[in-house]
């Protein structure tokens, strides 16, 4: 028997990719991460003992640096132009657990996918491939949200530590830190999933960020050719113009040209992420190494 | 008729044998990922930046007054770089020997181990001999090139300093059985281990004299044998000033490392036990 299409009927697929339908598929996969999120009940030991923990070392080394008449102040004043030094630490490093739980989170969220055995599937489905990775960001920032409230709130407790912050400005360093760290998120998640086994890019990337970007201290006392450095890095700009809103309460104007360094960094990371992400897709379907792990 | 007899003779030759075996066991594993072993030795280093540049911001012509206010040497990074030595070793007791069983179970060789006829604290005898060798070697490489960078100035009595850690990681390591056993009845304990880590390291005074610390964690801090033992290590080598007199600091670590000892392997006995009666030594 043969069978034949008639010539009245034409093949439609049962897909009908619009718009609103990679919206809402967005909107899923983002109910998709929350809900991982949220499973682990782990996650709120981590939201109460490392926005404390993380930064205690440095802190209680800095006490130790100041001596107890507080000779050391006087020197920390100089240098870094406040005498804050536990406000000063407490945003470097929170800027810093923001830049490491990015690539630990949305820098494994394909391998996490491809370890899990759904990469394949999911890269199927007529989604555009990008959104899946671009999904994995707004549950982990609105996650360091949550994280910076809960900084703010021990160390007033534990520390009786004050900010004297510009909550605007504050928020403006937050919005324009989100696509130079992201788009560095992105293109380290590309690179991942070809790379497979990463932990050492971990390490070396927020080795130099901890290393060049003045987590606790000010660039002024590095030697010049670090200094150099540290001016490219995003976090660098991030930290200095989050100190300056969060200790100084700096106005918008006062930070403005690192907020604009920041945006234009952005731009770049974002479009090597995406860049990046689409070379390391094609790359991987030539090669029919998805689920390779 | 012949007599039945088991095919095993356990004996200590044997087992020193089987000692031998497990100890050259995991230093070959440790070695045969060489560029982990490099990354044990600069990760320390990559978290000593930021404490370096942040002592310079409180010094004066590279000389940390304040400091020598608590710590009795205006040697930070010497005071530094030697904490961070013997904070390898914690690191190696919860991350090495914590996570030795369930690597085992993972690997699902831990029932196949447990059938043999050995005492099962010797598998952790033979970790603490391997994981003691190449915690030492990863150390002074770290120091040795810390030093390059930063300097280490050690003006007192090193042979009276290394004697000391001795009773130290006895008892450390005696803490590890116990902590073993508990990774493998929890199985999944990652941030109990990473946590935990880091609360002793911060406790012990790794980084600071622990006098620095606030009213109402120094307690917490004193009740911890390690902390003694950084504070007579350093005492001995840096000639810094110490929360006791040095013989009773000893005195702390050798009792210590006895209680240690008992504890840890009474605990490893009663958690292994209870393994065993869930059946849960090969599930992961």
């Amino acid at each position: 028997m043969e069978t034949t299409l008639s010539s009245g009927t034409h093949l439609t697929s049962l897909s009908r990719t619009t718009g609103l339908a990679q919206l809402r598929a967005f909107g899923a996969i983002i109910w998709r991460e929350y809900l991982h999120f949220v499973r682990y009940p782990t996650w709120v030991i981590a939201f109460i003992i490392w926005p404390i923990l993380f930064p205690a070392t440095y802190i209680f080394s800095s006490f130790a640096l100041a001596g107890p008449s507080g000779v050391g102040v006087t020197r920390f004043l100089e240098v870094a132009g406040t005498d804050n030094f536990l406000g000063y630490i407490v945003v470097g490093t929170s800027v810093w657990m923001w830049a490491n739980t990015l690539l630990w989170n949305v820098g494994f969220a394909l391998r996490g996918e491809q370890m899990r055995g759904t990469l394949e599937s999911n890269w199927m489905t007529p989604t555009s491939r990008f959104l899946f990775l671009l999904g994995s960001g707004p549950v982990h920032a609105v996650s360091m949200l949550m994280f910076f409230l809960f900084t703010v709130v021990e160390f007033r407790i534990f520390f009786h530590l004050t900010f004297n912050a510009n909550l605007f400005s504050l928020l403006a360093v937050f919005l324009a830190a989100l696509p130079a760290l992201y788009g560095l998120g992105f293109t380290f998640a590309s690179l991942v999933i070809t790379a497979r086994e990463a932990n050492a890019f971990v390490f070396l990337v927020r080795g130099i960020v901890m290393i060049f970007c003045g987590i606790t201290y000010p660039l002024a006392v590095m030697p010049p050719w670090m200094q150099a450095v540290a001016e490219w890095l995003p976090p660098t700009l991030i930290i200095r113009a989050a100190r300056l809103a969060a200790l100084n309460h700096a106005s918008l104007e006062v930070i403005a040209p690192d907020l604009v360094r920041l945006l234009a960094y952005g731009a770049f990371w974002l479009a090597l992420g995406y860049l990046t992400f689409s070379q390391i897709e094609r790359r991987a379907r030539l090669k029919g190494a998805l689920n390779q792990y | 008729m012949q007599p039945q007899s088991a095919l095993s003779q356990p004996s200590w030759r044997s087992h020193l044998r089987a000692l031998w075996m497990i100890a050259v066991n995991n230093w070959k594993h440790h070695w045969r990922y060489p560029l982990n072993a490099v990354s044990d030795m600069l990760q320390p280093l990559v978290w000593l930046a930021p404490v370096y540049f942040m002592g310079q911001a409180f010094s004066v012509n590279g000389k940390a007054e304040g400091f020598a206010g608590f710590a009795g040497t205006d040697d930070y990074m010497s005071y530094i770089l030697l904490g961070t030595a013997l904070t390898n070793f914690i690191m190696a007791v919860f991350w090495g020997m914590g996570f030795s069983l369930k690597w085992d179970m993972d690997g699902g060789v831990l029932e196949a181990n447990w059938t043999a006829p050995l005492p099962r604290p010797l598998i952790l005898v033979g970790r603490t001999l391997s994981s003691l060798a190449t915690t030492t070697l990863t150390s002074l490489g770290m120091i040795l090139i810390g030093a390059l960078v930063w300097g280490f100035h050690p003006t007192g009595n090193v042979l009276s300093a290394v004697l000391v850690t001795i009773p130290l990681l006895i008892g450390l390591y005696g803490f590890g059985f116990a902590f073993a056993a508990l990774v493998m009845i929890l199985r999944e304990a990652n941030t109990l281990v990473d946590s935990g880590s880091f609360i002793v390291m911060l406790l012990s005074g790794a980084n600071f004299p622990v006098t620095v610390l606030p009213r109402w964690l120094l307690p917490l801090s004193l009740a911890l044998p390690l902390t003694y033992g950084f504070d007579a290590v350093r005492g001995y080598l840096l000639k810094t000033r110490t929360l006791l007199p040095l013989n009773v600091e000893i005195a702390i670590l050798l009792v210590s490392m006895v209680l240690m000892i008992v504890i840890g392997l009474r605990a490893f006995y009663a958690l292994e036990r209870r393994v065993r009666q869930l059946g849960t030594v090969g599930q992961y």
